[in-house]
């Protein structure tokens, strides 16, 4: 633990990174209990008034809607899903790149197969299609098929992880005690890789973000009159020259959320890399 | 003989990712909800009218002989007709389009490979040092903004305060892309800002990898110009990995240029793509989808060989490759 404070110390953009995460957990917690506006609340006197006008902290859209409390209730469904997705592809990664690496012979070369030809569709476009043939996507529905496009990546990393601890003696040793492949899997090999298990869910965090906004702005995320950052951009998008501010603060927004995450799992992964 | 052999290897592959991913998009496209002939013809049309039209389209074949049509058609250069505009043959649209986005990707390519190269390299020697700090700082930005972010602020300052650029890339009727070339630029930074990040940073650790190689500090300790041996010896072995980064990412490109294309209303692929899925136009999205996987693994294929025939290891090695 004293190590990590240490770490912290000599990294200061690791820092500003988890200290601009924090405070968009907070503003997503804790921010609507102190917003004076509701995301749909249609102001008609102040249509695309500019920031700080009639108690408007960044203006209002087309529709007079507050921008700001916009802003701060698109960061609950944004993070939410970003998290839920990083969590369950790298499980979902964990449990299929275990059983191929654990195994190995024809289970992994069909498994390195099978992914191989999978990651050959972008994953933005693969859930694009997917989402956008299903139509109406929900947080539940975004969460299990952005997890799904990244399992393969997932898949790969764990894998490489397990086959770095599987020649280590104590996996011997709980083999001839007579410990079921399980055990031996989750008990024994999981805590020991859990380095770049860590990495990769703070990366994949960050992927995760990226996607989602993109989604968004594509029109196949969280459907209207849920705020979701990336359809603000694309619906304000055509106001650019006249309400820049319906735009721009949206782009802010998702700017800062990934750069904070981004700085974050980069000195992260340096510390797990340091560490080993 | 083993460059053969690895080459009839990876086309193999290919070939089989390609199979494979086109029947997961045609079976994906297969679960869509609603029937197609009652979307043509819309909520007013008879029961008769609907059935006669599925007979006519051959959607009442089972699935493996509709499959095995429109594979066949693929490979013929038949990518069948539009389902949104009736009557219009997608290869008649369609090419263009790809001819349009492979313009906006070399564009791209031409402003973020020698920015990247460069940068990466500066970062690589001056590691540790401010410089390094800036550059390193700034690829990390750029390289987690989505392609929409950076384009919206590069047209807020573009566009918007300096007006030197048009904020949508749209062609006006009767005029080509070439005549309308300033339309690119926005659009490309917008890619550059994304792929600055990934190439530079793997720019940065190779040379510094190379950097540590003992012929590199023999050089230098012998006594020659540092300019001359970051030049001469160390960039020609630390590009390797780099021109395999950028070979790998030609394909995501192609995926992220859905996003950009989107925010400009640039008339490529990317918008054509996104259009077959917002007006829910199967045979359109099949095409699209199935190219930009083409694009995907085709890049990945050539990469490969690119770097077995660039790495004299890989080339002049004996036995199994």
């Amino acid at each position: 633990m004293k190590n990590w404070f240490l770490q912290f110390k000599q990294n200061p953009r690791g820092i500003v990174g988890l200290a601009v995460l924090l405070l968009w957990i907070f503003a997503a917690l804790a921010g609507p209990a102190f917003l004076t506006h509701t995301y749909t609340g249609m102001d008609m006197e102040s249509q695309l008034t500019g920031p700080g006008v009639n108690g408007h902290l960044l203006g209002t859209d087309a529709l007079g809607r507050d921008v700001f409390s916009r802003i701060i209730y698109g960061s609950r469904s944004i993070l939410t899903i970003a998290l839920m997705t990083s969590l369950l592809s790298s499980i979902a990664g964990i449990i299929i790149g275990f059983t191929a690496g654990y195994f190995g012979g024809t289970v992994d070369t069909v498994f390195l197969r099978i992914m191989d030809i999978l990651m050959a569709i972008p994953p933005l476009v693969l859930s694009m299609v997917v989402l956008g043939i299903l139509g109406n996507s929900t947080i539940f529905g975004l969460t299990i098929i952005v997890s799904l496009a990244y399992t393969p990546a997932t898949a790969r990393v764990a894998r490489g992880a397990l086959l770095t601890c599987k020649g280590n003696e104590y996996v011997d040793a709980a083999r001839i005690r007579g410990e079921s492949h399980l055990y031996i899997m989750f008990i024994e090999i999981l805590p020991n890789t859990i380095g770049p298990v860590i990495v990769e869910i703070t990366a994949r965090f960050a992927y995760s973000i990226m996607m989602i906004a993109s989604l968004g702005f594509l029109g196949v995320g969280l459907q209207p009159p849920t705020p979701d950052w990336g359809m603000m951009v694309i619906e304000n998008k055509s106001l650019i020259l006249e309400a820049p501010w319906t735009v721009l603060y949206p782009s802010l927004a998702i700017a800062s959320l990934v750069i904070a995450v981004s700085l974050f799992s980069d000195f992260i992964s340096k510390v797990m890399i340091h560490e080993n | 003989m083993d460059f053969l052999k690895r080459f009839g290897k990876r086309l193999g592959f290919m070939v089989l990712t390609m199979i494979a991913m086109s029947f997961l998009i045609f079976f994906l496209v297969e679960i869509m909800p609603g029937d197609v002939a009652q979307t043509v013809l819309g909520q007013s049309a008879t029961e008769e009218s609907v059935a006669a039209l599925r007979a006519r389209m051959g959607l009442d074949d089972p699935f493996h002989l509709r499959y095995l049509r429109w594979a066949g058609g693929f490979i013929r250069g038949d990518l069948g007709e539009s389902l949104y505009m009736r009557g219009v043959q997608i290869n008649t649209i369609f090419w263009r389009k790809v001819g349009h986005s492979i313009i906006l990707a070399l564009t791209a390519l031409l402003f973020y490979v020698p920015l990247s190269l460069f940068f990466g390299v500066l970062a690589g020697v001056k590691a540790g040092k401010v410089t390094d700090s800036i550059i390193s700082f700034f690829g990390l930005a750029t390289m987690a903004l989505p392609e929409f972010v950076s384009g919206i602020i590069l047209i807020t300052i573009f566009s918007v305060r300096l007006k030197l650029l048009p904020i949508t890339s749209i062609i006006p009727i009767g005029e080509n892309l070439w005549q309308n070339l300033n339309i690119l630029f926005l659009p490309a930074l917008s890619i550059t800002f994304v792929m600055f990040g990934y190439v530079s940073r793997m720019q940065r650790s190779s040379m510094i990898t190379v950097m540590k190689a003992d012929y590199i500090r023999a050089a230098i300790l012998k006594g020659m110009p540092r300019n001359y041996v970051i030049f001469r010896h160390a960039l020609k072995n630390a590009l390797l990995p780099t021109i395999t980064i950028i070979g790998m990412n030609m394909g995501w490109l192609f995926g992220g240029l859905i996003v950009v294309e989107t925010l400009f209303g640039f008339p490529g692929l990317g918008s054509l793509t996104m259009s077959a899925i917002k007006t829910r136009d199967i045979p359109l999205i099949e095409a699209c989808v199935l190219f930009i996987t083409f694009i995907f693994v085709l890049s990945t294929f050539i990469t490969d060989m690119m770097y077995a025939y660039l790495n004299p290891r890989i080339r002049f090695k004996r036995g199994d490759v």
